[in-house]
């Protein structure tokens, strides 16, 4: 039985098992989740660009933003037939509210105090939202060395605990590696459970990354790269990938008439474009619509923009949406996006599920004992933790044997090639080769004398993935 | 203004030479060289990344400081006027002092940025750099501090020490964001050790809604009732306008104003209060010369209040060498307040040890063990630093104490005199009692948090104590086919094993903070003690020999033939006159 069902059976006996109402509606919860899209979770410091983000996720500009703190209350955003925003309140109870649409962002009139809304649902027919939903929280403004040493402990090895959400998308700011706030910035709450297995880190606002030059995405690429090396993050997070968020969202929705505004500014003289360029004062004051265009694309967007137009490396609107959204690094977190955590969704969800039956059973009851069996055996279960142990830094090994582990587990994707490191078109017989020669390696590795023990028993587990990959082939 | 009271200091000075007291002339010639020494120091400060070497850059228009998109500045660097552009290390030695190591000028990255330290060689604790620069030359200097680790960290601790000999700061922030909760508090803490702090958003050329965000700084900031005026500046636009000589760029830049805010406000500011010291002294040694001018004069116009005077003086004399009850205050003063810091930094570390061991007993060791060195470092560096700031503050307290005591006896020395027959017109002029508005100005020359600091960063050692580093055992990955419940229990034990292991370190940490701290704190007790007991002995005994001088001149001035008398209450009255101009 592959693991949904299992885990699904599982939750439908545990359900049949209780009366207590509290117990009941929580497992019926994990059970229709089950069934829901994944749940992502932005979350991050206040001013983070969460929301403009997750515009540039949907490929809509729905969630407002501001140059001050913005979002303060969470917001879910998922998939439905029509618009619609539903409160959910503090008490259990949910109510429609009514919303109007300003330039995209859909503006929601609460009809009560703030603390008394648990979250905010979202519906927006999107094909994006489809397979995962994506949840906007509010930045976390100021917290204290406690917090931050306690939040570390998610890094306990089998952190199953029970999470809203299933995966998070962190980000960062550009912070000093020192910075005694740094890891606080993965702080989320109960609502954001990351664990080195679901988290996905994002080095946001990255266009602002040394003064909006036009070598601002080359510089935050030093910088995620420095973070990626960071012994303490890669525990949190394996990738972080830099982004500027507003380059996607903009990227998305360029208009016609904000591509006319930027042609116009290229064809104007040099010397008149450098004058204009110089400072988002000068761009901003000398029309409305490019102070329009500046709010929507940023100065370093502007200034990219209008080179691309210059040295006619585009030409129409769709072209410089497409260069806009290629210098965003937003599909480089959507390739990172699918690989952590689509591909992963089944285990990650049933995980969810799992971490929900350990907090309300009786841990000597047989449901209890069957989950414990079900993350035992299943064989994704024993990959995410031993990805988990690795990216925790608790196995012994060698860097590269530990990098080949960490991608046949599935640590960059779930796919065969990527699995083994093959280029995508890599054909049956490539990957049947490549994998039956890992097996063979890590067997050794598994049943040789001086192997660590803690090595030899991780070996075993690579070996049963190998398997997987070539029981998958044939 | 100055000049002004540089000539009246010139002319005090000429009188006491002429009364042959040397040591009051010595005084005013301290005086006279506090007032143009004078440097004022202002601290550019704030979060990581705002653009602090870039604004100092700026602000002075040199390339100086290193500026890049990841790199950070690690070291304080100090920049000072300098005929020839110089670049010094205070590189630490074996036995902790500091020793200035000359390098050359283009070299300066190489050892103040982060990706700096030279294999082998020391880090340095700070930087001097000499340029030629007029608002250096002006008596300003600038201390650019770094901004690794943030505000709340062992570093920002450091900064916020550093600050108590700073006349003003400047606080950097960004127009990218509001300010956050950790800046609005750091500002509340550089207000309480620095008379002034203002707060600079910059890189407004980068952002179209820098309006907002100053509008909304300003807000944050009264709504936390901070006095901190912000102002808005682009270090870019101000470096293209030297670039291109533009005066037009350099306006739009908003640097003009902040170089008026630092000339006007922070220098002559700083200013006032060197010339307010410098007048105490001034009328001090007015006060002493006068009491005999005075004396002799009084003499010499009735010879018949003469034998009172002589009576008077010679009864003072013998008084003032039984003074001397503001030493007991001093002393008695001094065991307080070493007990109190003593007790102060204690219980400190007392409450920082229990905080930690809680801390430990709720994380595993293994993961948060960095995370728990940077904590330690900012808790004993804060406990440290308001350690002094405490030493400061009493310091202060107990200078007062001792000059009121100094001024009560000095001014009950002529209450009970035998009082000088009524009907003496001139007599009454004589009550020229110690100089009590003088004497207590003269604590605004002592600065406690100068002498109690010594100089910059001299906590700079307390960060470096603590590199020990936890090993983390491998874990066990049975928990891939074993029970749960059994590897948590084998897990539980190593992480109980774990913690004891952390909790000795951290003892031993707390140990070697107290040590460096206690032994740093008594040298400033020390420094205080000595400093307080110098300048009022020095002040007795000055007051002391005018009494003599007082009491031997109305003797002569009462044996003079009478002719002689008259022409001598002239020459005296001259005098008098000139005293009472000067103050």
């Amino acid at each position: 039985m592959s693991l949904l069902p299992e885990v699904r059976a599982l939750l439908d006996r545990a359900l049949a098992g209780t009366t207590d109402p509290t117990v009941r509606a929580a497992i019926g919860d994990a059970r229709r989740r089950l069934g829901e899209p994944l749940r992502v979770a932005l979350a991050g410091k206040v001013k983070a660009g969460k929301s403009t983000l997750l515009n540039a996720l949907v490929g809509e500009g729905l969630a407002p933003t501001d140059a001050g703190e913005c979002t303060r209350i969470v917001t879910w955003y998922a998939d439905g037939p029509t618009y619609a925003v539903t409160a959910h309140l503090r008490d259990g109870g949910t109510r429609p509210l009514p919303f109007h649409r300003a330039g995209g962002a859909v503006r929601i009139t609460l009809d009560r105090p703030a603390d008394q809304v648990d979250h905010l649902e979202v519906r927006v027919p999107s094909a994006r939202l489809r397979r995962h939903t994506l949840i906007d929280t509010p930045g976390i403004a100021s917290l204290s060395t406690e917090v931050s040493l306690r939040t570390t402990a998610f890094l306990d090895a089998d952190a199953d605990r029970p999470a809203q959400t299933d995966a998070v998308i962190y980000l960062l700011r550009h912070m000093h590696a020192h910075d005694i706030r740094f890891l606080e910035s993965f702080h989320g709450d109960d609502l954001a459970g990351g664990t080195p297995v679901n988290t996905v880190g994002v080095l946001s606002r990255a266009d602002e990354i040394g003064g909006a030059r036009l070598d601002a995405m080359a510089a935050a690429a030093r910088v995620a790269a420095r973070y990626a090396a960071d012994d303490r993050l890669r525990r949190l997070c394996p990738v972080v990938v830099p982004v500027a968020g507003l380059l996607g969202a903009a990227g998305a929705t360029l208009r016609e008439d904000e591509f006319r505004t930027l042609a116009a500014v290229a064809t104007l003289p040099m010397a008149d474009v450098v004058e204009l360029l110089l400072t988002a004062d000068r761009f901003a004051g000398s029309a409305p619509e490019r102070r329009a265009a500046l709010g929507r694309l940023g100065l370093f967007g502007v200034r990219l923009s209008v080179r691309l137009i210059r040295e006619q490396k585009v030409h129409d609107s769709a072209d410089l949406a497409a260069a806009l959204t290629a210098h965003s690094g937003i599909d480089r977190l959507r390739e990172v996006f699918a690989a952590q955590f689509v591909g992963r969704s089944e285990v990650l969800k049933a995980r969810s599920a799992l971490a929900v039956l350990d907090e309300f059973l009786d841990p000597d009851s047989a449901p209890a004992a069957e989950a414990e069996r079900i993350r035992a055996s299943a064989h994704e279960f024993v990959e995410l933790r031993l990805l988990h142990l690795l990216r925790s830094g608790r196995l012994p090994g060698t860097q590269a044997q530990l990098a080949e582990m960490d991608s046949l587990l599935g640590g960059a994707g779930g796919a065969a090639y990527l699995r083994l490191g093959l280029p995508a078109d890599a054909s049956p017989e490539q990957i049947t080769a490549a994998a039956r020669e890992a097996l063979m390696r890590w067997q050794t590795l598994a049943e040789h004398p001086f192997s660590a023990k803690e090595l030899r028993t991780a070996a075993r587990a690579v070996t049963r993935s190998c398997e997987g990959l070539l029981a998958a082939i044939s | 203004m100055a000049t002004d009271l540089l000539a009246e200091l010139a002319g005090a000075r000429r009188l006491a030479v002429a009364h042959d007291r040397g040591d009051l002339a010595g005084r005013l010639d301290r005086a006279a060289a506090e007032l143009g020494r004078g440097d004022v120091t202002v601290a550019v400060v704030g979060e990581f990344k705002q653009g602090k070497s870039t604004l100092v850059n700026a602000l002075l228009r040199t390339d100086v400081c290193p500026v890049d998109p990841d790199v950070v500045t690690a070291v304080p660097t100090v920049l000072r006027y300098g005929r020839e552009p110089t670049v010094t290390l205070q590189v630490p030695s074996d036995d902790g002092a500091l020793e200035p190591v000359t390098v050359p000028f283009d070299q300066l990255s190489r050892y103040v940025t982060e990706a700096a330290p030279a294999a082998g060689a020391r880090a340095p604790r700070s930087v001097e750099v000499r340029l030629d620069r007029r608002l250096l030359g002006a008596g300003l200097s600038l201390v650019d501090t770094p901004g690794v680790g943030g505000l709340d960290s062992a570093q920002g601790n450091l900064t916020l020490g550093a600050l108590a000999g700073a006349a003003a700061a400047l606080f950097v922030t960004d127009a990218s964001q509001e300010l956050t909760a950790p800046e609005v508090a750091f500002l509340r803490r550089v207000l309480e050790r620095c008379p002034a702090a203002y707060c600079v958003v910059t890189k407004t050329d980068l952002h179209g809604e820098w309006r907002r965000i100053v509008e909304l700084n300003a807000g944050h900031l009264a709504a936390a009732g901070l006095d901190v005026p912000v102002l808005a500046v682009s270090s870019f636009l101000r470096l293209r306008a030297q670039a291109r000589d533009s005066t037009e760029l350099n306006t739009e830049s908003g640097y003009p104003r902040l170089v008026e805010l630092l000339r006007r406000d922070v220098l002559d500011a700083a200013r006032a209060g060197a010339r307010t010291a410098a007048r105490a002294e001034l009328a001090f040694v007015v006060a002493q010369l006068r009491e005999r001018v005075a004396a002799e004069q009084a003499a010499a116009s009735s010879p018949a209040a003469a034998v009172t005077l002589v009576q008077r003086y010679a009864e003072k004399q013998r008084r003032t060498r039984t003074l001397g009850s503001w030493q007991t205050v001093l002393g008695d003063g001094i065991q307080d307040l070493t007990a109190d810091v003593d007790h102060d930094l204690r219980e400190r570390l007392r409450t920082m040890l229990r905080a930690g061991e809680e801390l430990l007993n709720e994380s595993d060791p293994r993961d948060t063990w960095q995370d728990f060195q940077a904590w330690a470092a900012r808790e004993a560096s804060a406990a440290a630093v308001d350690n002094l700031m405490l030493l400061a503050r009493r310091s202060d307290e107990l200078a007062q104490a001792v000059a009121t005591r100094f001024d009560l006896e000095y001014e009950g020395l002529e209450l009970d005199l035998p009082s000088p027959e009524p009907g003496l017109g001139k007599v009454s002029e004589l009550d020229v009692d110690f100089h009590r508005s003088g004497m207590q100005q003269f604590l605004g020359a002592f600065t406690a948090a100068r002498i109690t600091y010594g100089g910059f960063y001299m906590l700079g050692a307390i960060g470096a104590l603590f590199n020990v580093f936890i090993a983390a055992p491998i874990g066990l990955i049975a928990g891939l086919t074993l029970g749960r419940r059994l590897v948590k229990q084998e897990r539980e034990r190593q992480v109980q094993q774990r913690r004891q292991q952390a909790r000795t370190e951290l003892r031993r940490y707390v140990d070697d903070v107290s040590f460096h701290v206690g032994r740093d704190s008594r040298e400033a007790v020390r420094r205080t003690q000595r400093l307080l007991r110098d300048e009022f002995t020095a002040r007795a005994a000055a007051v002391e020999r005018s009494t003599a001088e007082a009491a031997s001149a109305v003797r002569e001035a009462a044996a003079l033939p009478d002719d002689q008398r008259a022409a001598r209450a002239r020459q005296l009255a001259a005098q008098r006159a000139e005293l009472d101009r000067l103050a």
